[in-house]
């Protein structure tokens, strides 16, 4: 096929050409960009907190205030969840993973102030929190019963010094190594940091916070009810008894202190869905920015291609009567389309590139991968192709006898 | 003769139906997501107090141990009860007033509602007057009152009718926890936009009103657990009179002075308290204490997140394609009656009245996608509010953004149409008139 031809069509109809090519070149550079924000940001919210079934761990916070042997109501509590049928597990803990809130600490492996130190979330484990959870340990032990001990705000007596803590903050704690049972680390740099062993490694434990970066994964794990009236009850349901345990937690933990308020029941799926609210929220804005904009631009390149198929009327009737086929009517439109998206898109790579550098400086936004942009490449020449197809097609139809009528 | 244009703008819509629809479409689509990203960033981005902004101060103290590494974090924007109670009985600038998060639960005396927990402050007296709280009965405590720790309570007017209905919420009493108290004053729906005097970053803590105001001192002296952040770098005693004497930061301080000019010698006041605390073996790291008011402060702890700014980029973005199209789409609907505009021209308009009357019809696009970008608008803020707890309160639009919107879209449409309105006087009626 000449191209000669369709350049010099393109000259006499360029602001039309320029519009196009430029509305290409600004949609593909968002929407490759958004593609890559779309995709960081759900790959953060779908990352593995080490809780096995997140939809059958239940957890309650009832606000317990009869302040009085807290220990024993505690314990009431418990023995009250864990007869519910359908209950595979309990435990109560300070604070739960991506339920938002909780407690923090900074641990080091030597007790002098320049040594690097790494803030971690502390978990409480009032008795069998690996099982309720479903974490999984991949070094040493988890706690015995008889290993957890009270703790009385009141009269602050030290947690326990052997403790559980998850791969990901052993490995930052001890660089190089594979086994960490037995090492000893301290909760702070200062010479009066309390001393610490690792009885245990878990594979994988979220914190409460679930921070974007590295540290969502350190946390570490005292045998301990830390006695405040601001626990965590948390139950483990069997299959398929999500729904009657739910019912029935809420009843037994009404039943041991009538009146009691509770900030609401959530399986950790539900804490997921609330933690992560924001960027699934970010996501879906931006994938319906990315559809809206390929209708908007698709629209364009229809509008623009009916325009000039109207004005070139007479020169398709023509050049049907001078023996031209359908198909190469057809094929001139697609031509001079591919002619015109690929300028834009040359363009578009660049303002993607370009649009890509200030978001990194200016915002937290990741590099922009080159699929991506490829994948944005490729779309935005179907794109093209599809919507100059109907006008093209129009055009085809056409009849040689235009040429002869009103000259 | 603008209002003929105009006029006939908004006949010409019914021609080409279909490119007409797009183009009102295309700018709808456009303003809607634009301004209502811009509205949150708007909001996010006032000043809740501007009457006296730069005369509330806030402050940040510098009580690391000496040995601590972490230098490159940001100081909090919490201080210890120390550095509080001293700034207090110092009593520089005109009010003044210490703060820390407060909760509990509340002891409906009503039938048919139930125990509930409630979030508060414990403040000062001062604070009322310094935020501008507005009052619907009764008024704040005295100061008398606070030294003698008295249990009175200032609640929000929801909470009032919650808990008394629709009788006078004064006198009567309160019960949160194992504690009574008398409430002397009900504020009016007063929600600060962000409520900058307790927020810090990004935490969500910010987001909801307070209902339950109490005396700092009663507070303290009731032991009331902290709601909110507490960082301890170095050991405290076991309980509450044990976190009073560390150097846990836990509270926030607000300052207001007379005027402006006085935050120099504020500073001055700062600068020597540090000092004065050196001395006393405090504070032993240098001096990196800061004062804030209120619009520093809320740049400070980053109101405005980057996903916010993300999104209004490409919101506008969004819009600038939007724009193209409509300019594209313009061309055509004005191409299409090239004819008319040659006998127009032949029968005597001038280039300027050709001008004139083709950007009137831009406008009236312009005006009518308006109205629906303004519909969509809301909509959108609905739907972000509704995804977005922390944006909630960010996601209200007011009318100078609502005139901003309608401005918006009409000013985008007569700017999309300038390119297509000069082509359409550059035809040459000779032409035009021969080829019918």
């Amino acid at each position: 096929m000449e191209i000669r031809p369709i350049l010099s069509a393109l000259r006499h109809n360029l602001t039309g050409a320029l519009l196009i090519a430029t509305q290409v070149a600004l949609t593909l550079a968002i929407i490759s960009n958004s593609a890559s924000v779309i995709r960081e940001r759900l790959a953060v919210s779908q990352r593995d907190s080490g809780v096995d079934a997140e939809s059958r761990i239940l957890t309650q916070r009832p606000i317990l205030f009869s302040q009085i042997d807290l220990a024993n109501l505690i314990q009431t509590d418990l023995d009250a969840l864990r007869a519910i049928p359908g209950v595979e597990s309990v435990t109560v803990t300070n604070q739960v993973p991506m339920g938002r809130s909780g407690w923090s600490s900074t641990f080091a492996t030597e007790r002098v102030p320049t040594a690097p130190n790494q803030s971690a979330g502390l978990y409480f484990d009032g008795g069998r929190l690996l099982e309720t959870f479903g974490l999984k340990l991949v070094e040493g032990r988890g706690f015995r019963d008889d290993e957890i001990v009270n703790i009385d705000p009141k009269v602050q007596n030290p947690p326990p010094t052997g403790v559980l803590l998850t791969r990901r903050l052993a490995e930052a704690l001890f660089p190089g190594q594979s086994q960490f049972v037995g090492r000893v680390f301290y909760q702070g740099n200062t010479p009066d940091s309390e001393e610490l062993r690792v009885i245990g490694v878990i594979e994988r434990f979220t914190t409460p916070w679930a921070q974007t970066g590295p540290g969502n994964e350190y946390a570490v794990v005292f045998p301990a009810r830390y006695l405040n009236p601001f626990n965590h009850y948390v139950v483990r349901a069997a299959p398929g008894a999500e729904a009657q345990v739910r019912k029935a937690m809420e009843e037994a933990l009404e039943k041991n202190e009538p009146g009691r308020v509770s900030n609401g029941q959530y399986s950790i799926q539900e804490m997921r869905d609330r933690r992560y609210r924001g960027e699934r929220a970010l996501a879906w804005l931006l994938v319906s920015v990315t559809v809206f904009l390929l209708g908007v631009t698709a629209s364009g390149i229809v509008g623009m291609a009916s325009l000039w198929v109207n004005l070139r009327r007479k020169q398709i009737g023509v050049r049907r009567a001078l023996g031209a086929t359908r198909g190469d009517i057809v094929r001139y439109f697609l031509t001079e389309n591919l002619i015109i998206t690929s300028a834009g898109i040359a363009v578009g790579v660049l303002a993607a590139w370009g649009l890509n550098g200030v978001l990194m400086s200016e915002l937290s936004v990741p590099r922009l991968p080159l699929d991506y942009l490829l994948s944005g490449v490729l779309l935005m020449l179907l794109l093209g192709v599809v919507a100059v197809l109907g006008p093209a097609l129009r055009a085809a139809k056409l009849s040689p006898a235009l040429a002869t009528r009103s000259v | 003769m603008l209002g003929y244009y105009l006029q006939l703008g908004f006949r010409n819509l019914r021609r080409s139906p279909v490119l007409t629809a797009l183009i009102i479409l295309t700018l709808a689509v456009g303003v809607a997501a634009s301004m209502s990203t811009l509205t949150v960033l708007y909001m996010m981005s006032g000043d809740p107090i501007p009457q006296k902004s730069s005369r509330l101060l806030t402050l940040k103290l510098d009580n690391y141990p000496l040995d601590f590494n972490d230098t490159d974090e940001k100081l909090p924007g919490i201080l210890t009860w120390t550095d509080v109670r001293n700034l207090r009985e110092d009593a520089k600038g005109l009010r003044r007033t210490g703060l820390y998060g407060i909760s509990g639960i509340v002891y409906p005396n009503k039938e048919g509602v139930k125990n509930f927990f409630a979030d508060g402050v414990a403040v000062d007296a001062d604070f009322f007057a310094m935020m501008d709280a507005p009052f619907i009965a009764g008024g704040a405590w005295t100061a008398a009152e606070d030294r003698s720790e008295a249990r009175v309570a200032v609640i929000a007017a929801p909470l009032a009718e919650k808990l008394f209905g629709k009788e006078s919420a004064i006198g009567r009493n309160l019960r949160m926890d194992s504690e009574e108290f008398r409430v002397v004053g009900v504020l009016h729906d007063w929600k600060p936009t962000p409520k900058f005097y307790r927020m810090d970053g990004n935490s969500s803590a910010g987001s909801d009103a307070d209902d339950i105001f109490i005396p700092l001192s009663t507070a303290l002296a009731a032991h009331r657990d902290v709601s909110g952040n507490t960082s301890c770098y170095s050991n405290a005693d076991p309980g509450f009179e044990g976190l009073m004497r560390s150097e846990c930061i836990w509270l926030r301080y607000w300052v207001e002075l007379g005027s402006e000019a006085e935050r120099a010698e504020y500073r001055d006041y700062l600068s020597a308290y540090v000092q004065r605390q050196k001395q006393l073996g405090r504070l032993p790291r240098p001096d990196k204490s800061a004062l804030y008011n209120v619009r520093e402060w809320l740049q400070e702890i980053e109101v405005v997140d980057d996903d916010t700014r993300l999104q209004t980029w490409l919101a506008f973005g969004f819009l600038s394609v939007c724009l193209v199209n409509t300019i594209g789409l313009l061309l055509a609907k004005f191409t299409a009656r090239t004819a008319e505009i040659g006998v127009r021209r032949a029968l005597g308009a001038t280039r300027s009245q050709i001008f004139l009357q083709y950007l009137s019809e831009a406008a009236a696009l312009g005006l009518v996608g308006s109205i629906i970008g303004v519909a969509g608008a809301f909509g959108m803020l609905h739907l972000l509010a509704k995804q977005s707890p922390n944006l909630e309160q960010y996601a209200r639009m007011d009318p100078t953004m609502l005139a901003t919107t309608v401005l918006l879209s009409v000013l985008a449409a007569v700017i999309a149409g300038l390119l297509p309105t000069l082509r359409a006087t550059q035809v040459v009626p000779a032409l035009q008139l021969k080829s019918q």
